[in-house]
């Protein structure tokens, strides 16, 4: 039996606002498995994002555990934690923010190695930078140069040689590809995937692109206002949808096929997403949920596993999964 | 297609891939402060301002040997004489040759100004910076203490030092000028330094280099105040025309430097008594002189912020 | 079918610091009664720029007409003054863009700025226009019209913002609607209302739609024609059907192939392309596409291709259409 290298338990991430407390990240837990992509879709305010930054302890948890190979990353001092740093690396959304604009190249890919003086040697550590560089397809005559000077997708290779520096073994991608062009996000996708077969390495990709990571991620996680809705094999997912907001959303996204299009019937979802400030003890869907009946506004569903491999958050979730649940609405 | 353009069949064979550049990058590279001078090189106000400082440091080297007078030479069958060819600026009350006093008063003013404003941006960065990234409370506590410090006249402080450190004749000692001067005046780049701190603190590369394992002392040296420089120089550059002015008020009101030593501050209250008596030229020069060294200085600021505005590039 | 807009040979530079750049060389397209017309591109291949052009909406200088006419309604736009513009714009033609928050005042309550546009651009006396602005908010689905009318921007979330945006678009019955990837910035089951919302709008209100978008899906579920755009140039123009049926362009099939879809099977590899769009600064002298291409050939890269038509809505400009580059089309490399 393999053991999970990342065991997320009840992770709670709270903010402090004006209007109370936002409840960004509110208990979700899973695990992730060496070598694998675990994807985390959801819309604007889910969490998804926080979540990443969370498991990263770039942000402190409110509650939970996470535990790395065994230990459990919030309980760690700070030298400790400087060590497992190298071992976690994220990258970012945004290719045009992430990397200092005063920095050349090759500074902002060295940066980890000179945090954590990995080479004295000037040289060497030149070495390793262009080794980087080529590991995702630039070049030296790229190193010298500033952020601005390149395209998005040019960037991000940046900001992924940069992750790499350090070898790291867990990588949050945090939506690494939504501020690209289309045909640039293939680019990047394939590149993460040569890595992780060339690597080992082991990510969880943070998207809202519910296409890109249907096709990078070996299993996936819906999320929705902090909470975990649905986690199933990516295609047992895509295939056999059981949570009412994960049918919405595959339903929701256009496929690039007129005919297909014209014929597709779509879950029509009312309303926006409502706002994480304060949530009542509910199912957090039942606002827009096609299928509330009385207890999905009085008590939390619990996260659990329906059929194997596949756990949802849904009071209705047996009746959905026999095909006896009648929609409310 | 064209049909009667003849193309040779080898056109149509397939381009080798090293023909083919796809990475290339064609625009020659834009490095960060040649294209602000650049910027600020088309900007004709600021450029004049610019000269005028040079002219005005230089001649404030070289000003008081070029006609041959010494500055406390006084000759009293010279006195309050108008500028004429011998006397470019004409003579004080004391038969002293203005012209030569004038550039060696330049001296003390751009001194006294420049040292004032190079101490008030490194007590302002310091304190800024470290405000900016400690917690909130830290900083509260910081900033409070600031402006309690801010909210005392410095007029207040001058005369409080230099009856502290009363030294024999009138006036204060130019340590003690500066050091009043600078207690107060750090506080607005203090206050802009931290400003920017707790913006590019929230920057995605500065959180970036928090997740590489980078502390905070890291982030606010490599990351954090090489992107501020730009507006704490120009801060800097608006503050030293507020030193020299302030320098200039103090002398005039006779708390400034002590005879012999004088700045343009000094001069124009010496010249204050020759108003009503027709020879309103020992204020007027001294006045027109401190007014364009500040002009000088604010035009170049503005000059200044103006070319560091990215939404500025034309 | 009637012509609202006719583009033809059009070109818009920009004076910069570095020189002149040609963000649209040379383009041509219709748009029909009714018709919804996408144009589909990456970044910098002149999308924005086309579409902002038509409103006459870039900054000039920097930005300038160096050739072409945009006809609409059979008067050509590029000679217009700005006060003629301004009869035009949120008139006849309206434009809905990304971020509805920069459009909207952020210091105006929603029905004011409904109120105002519907007396400038219809006439009405306040009190019509107060009535009518509750009844657009009405056909864009906005509930609680009458409650939201005296709300401020800030108070509604993306996607009211952006039914806001529509019903602003909206107020003058506008023949053209433009909408610059108006779901861009918005969640997916969002997104889907939005479409549904300017696809029964085009259908109430009999309007032509020009929808700029990178977003493949979007075009197959909303769009009749397709142009597609690359360093200022359209390498290829169809019908919807025959642009995803029948992608003759390298560019094309390409873009179709990079595109994730939910239907196709994971493993399957996503089809990338190398490299980035040419900086037009120094335009290609030849085809745009040459340093990406992987069919591309030696003439490919200082000669411009012509257009070749399939049919009398499609065609694609590219040197594999010539006779002589069969074996290369074919996959028969020499």
């Amino acid at each position: 039996m393999v053991q999970p290298i990342i065991s997320a338990r009840n992770i709670k991430k709270h903010f402090d606002v004006s209007g109370g407390i936002l409840k960004a990240v509110d208990g979700i837990s899973f695990d992730i498995y060496p070598g694998e992509t675990l994807g985390l879709v959801g819309e604007s305010g889910c969490g998804k994002s926080t979540a990443g930054r969370t498991i990263i302890r770039l942000y402190e948890p409110t509650e939970g555990e996470l535990y790395f190979n065994g230990k459990n990353i919030y309980e760690l001092p700070r030298h400790e934690m400087q060590e497992v740093r190298r071992d976690f690396q994220m990258i970012f959304q945004d290719p045009y923010a992430s990397l200092n604009p005063r920095m050349t190249v090759e500074e902002i890919v060295a940066e980890p190695l000179d945090i954590h003086k990995v080479y004295r040697n000037q040289k060497e550590k030149h070495e390793k930078v262009i080794e980087l560089l080529e590991l995702v397809g630039l070049n030296e005559e790229h190193a010298n140069r500033f952020p601005h000077e390149f395209s998005g997708g040019q960037r991000q290779r940046v900001g992924i040689a940069r992750a790499l520096a350090l070898n790291p073994k867990f990588i949050v991608c945090d939506e690494p590809i939504s501020a690209l062009d289309v045909s640039i996000q293939a680019q990047v996708v394939n590149l993460l995937e040569d890595l992780q077969k060339r690597l080992g390495l082991t990510y969880l990709f943070i998207a809202h692109d519910l296409s890109m990571v249907r096709y990078i991620s070996d299993r996936v996680g819906v999320m929705y206002l902090g909470h975990m809705m649905e986690l199933a094999k990516s295609e047992e997912l895509y295939d056999n949808p059981i949570h009412p907001y994960t049918k919405a959303l595959l339903s929701s996204i256009p496929i690039p096929d007129p005919e297909i299009q014209r014929s597709r019937k779509r879950i029509m979802l009312e309303g926006d997403v409502p706002s994480p400030i304060n949530p009542k003890e509910c199912c957090r869907f039942v606002e827009r949920c096609p299928y509330a009946v009385g207890r999905c506004h009085e008590t939390t569903p619990e996260f659990r596993e329906i059929t194997e491999g596949h756990s949802v958050a849904c009071h209705r979730a047996d009746e959905i999964v026999a095909g006896t649940a009648k929609p409310t609405k | 297609m064209k049909a009667d353009v003849q193309y040779s069949k080898d056109m149509f064979e397939k381009a080798s891939h090293e023909d083919r550049n796809a990475d290339k990058i064609r625009r020659p590279s834009i490095k960060y402060w040649p294209d602000v001078w650049r910027r600020l090189k088309q900007n004709k106000l600021a450029m004049t301002g610019l000269i005028i400082i040079i002219l005005m440091i230089i001649m404030s080297v070289v000003g008081t040997h070029i006609n041959g007078f010494d500055y406390k030479q006084q000759d009293y069958s010279l006195i309050n004489i108008h500028p004429n060819s011998v006397h470019w600026f004409g003579t004080d009350e004391l038969g002293r040759d203005l012209f030569t006093r004038t550039w060696y008063g330049a001296r003390y003013s751009l001194i006294i100004g420049l040292l004032a404003a190079a101490i008030d941006f490194l007590i302002g960065v310091l304190y800024g910076g470290i405000a900016g990234m400690a917690s909130r409370n830290v900083d509260a506590v910081m900033m409070r203490i600031a402006e309690v410090i801010y909210s005392i006249p410095y007029l207040l402080v001058v005369i409080l030092l230099s009856v502290v450190f009363s030294t024999s004749g009138a006036g204060t000692s130019m340590f003690v000028l500066i050091l009043a001067m600078s207690l107060t005046g750090w506080v607005p780049m203090a206050i802009l330094v931290r400003g920017q701190v707790l913006q590019l603190k929230e920057s995605e590369y500065s959180l970036a280099a928090e997740s590489l394992g980078a502390t905070k002392g890291w982030i606010l040296r490599k990351h954090i105040i090489p992107n501020t420089l730009g507006p704490i120089l120009v801060n800097v550059t608006l503050t030293i025309p507020r030193a020299i002015f302030a320098e200039a008020t103090l002398s005039f009101l006779g708390l400034g430097l002590q005879p012999p030593k004088s700045s343009l501050g000094n001069l124009a209250n010496d010249g204050l008594a020759g108003l009503p008596v027709g020879n309103g030229y020992q204020i007027l020069i001294p006045a027109i002189f401190i007014s364009l060294i500040m002009f000088a200085f604010n035009v170049l600021g503005d000059g200044l912020r103006d070319a560091l505005d990215p939404r500025l590039r034309k | 079918m009637e012509k609202v807009l006719e583009v033809k040979d059009l070109a818009v530079s920009f004076k910069t610091f570095f020189g002149e750049v040609e963000a649209v060389r040379k383009i041509s397209f219709d748009v029909g009664k009714k018709e919804t017309v996408a144009i589909v591109g990456e970044s910098g291949c002149g999308k924005s720029v086309t579409a902002n052009s038509i409103m006459q909406l870039l900054p000039m200088p920097p930005a300038f007409y160096k050739g072409g006419q945009i006809l609409f309604n059979g008067e050509d736009i590029v000679t217009k003054t700005e006060k003629e513009m301004q009869k035009i714009r949120g008139n006849k033609i309206s434009m809905v863009f990304q971020d509805p928050m920069t459009s909207l005042n952020p210091t105006m309550r929603i029905g004011k700025q409904i109120v105002e546009g519907l007396i400038k651009h219809q006439h009405l006396s306040r009190e019509e226009a107060q009535k009518k602005a509750i009844e657009m908010l009405e056909l864009v689905a906005v509930p609680q019209p009458e409650k939201r009318a005296k709300q401020f921007p800030h108070e509604f979330s993306g996607g009211m913002r952006q039914r806001v945006m529509i019903a602003l678009a909206m107020v003058s019955n506008p023949q053209l609607l433009i909408a610059d990837e108006p779901t861009t910035a918005l969640d997916v089951t969002v997104q889907a209302q939005i479409l549904e919302l300017m696809k029964a709008l085009q259908d109430k209100l009999d309007m032509s739609i020009i929808l700029i978008t990178h977003d493949l899906g979007i075009v197959a579920d909303m769009s009749d024609k397709v142009i597609v755009m690359y360093a200022g140039q359209i390498l290829e123009q169809g019908l919807t059907d025959e642009i995803f049926k029948n992608p003759k362009h390298p560019y094309t099939r390409k873009l179709l192939a990079s595109v994730p879809r939910l239907d196709m099977d994971r493993n399957e590899s996503l089809h990338s392309i190398e490299g980035t769009p040419p900086d037009l600064y120094i335009p290609p002298k030849g085809c745009s596409f040459y340093d990406r291409c992987d069919k591309a050939m030696k003439i490919c890269k200082d000669n411009m291709p012509e257009a070749e038509n399939f049919s009398k809505t499609h065609y694609s400009c590219c040197w594999l259409n010539h006779p002589m580059a069969k074996d290369v089309a074919e996959g028969r490399e020499a």
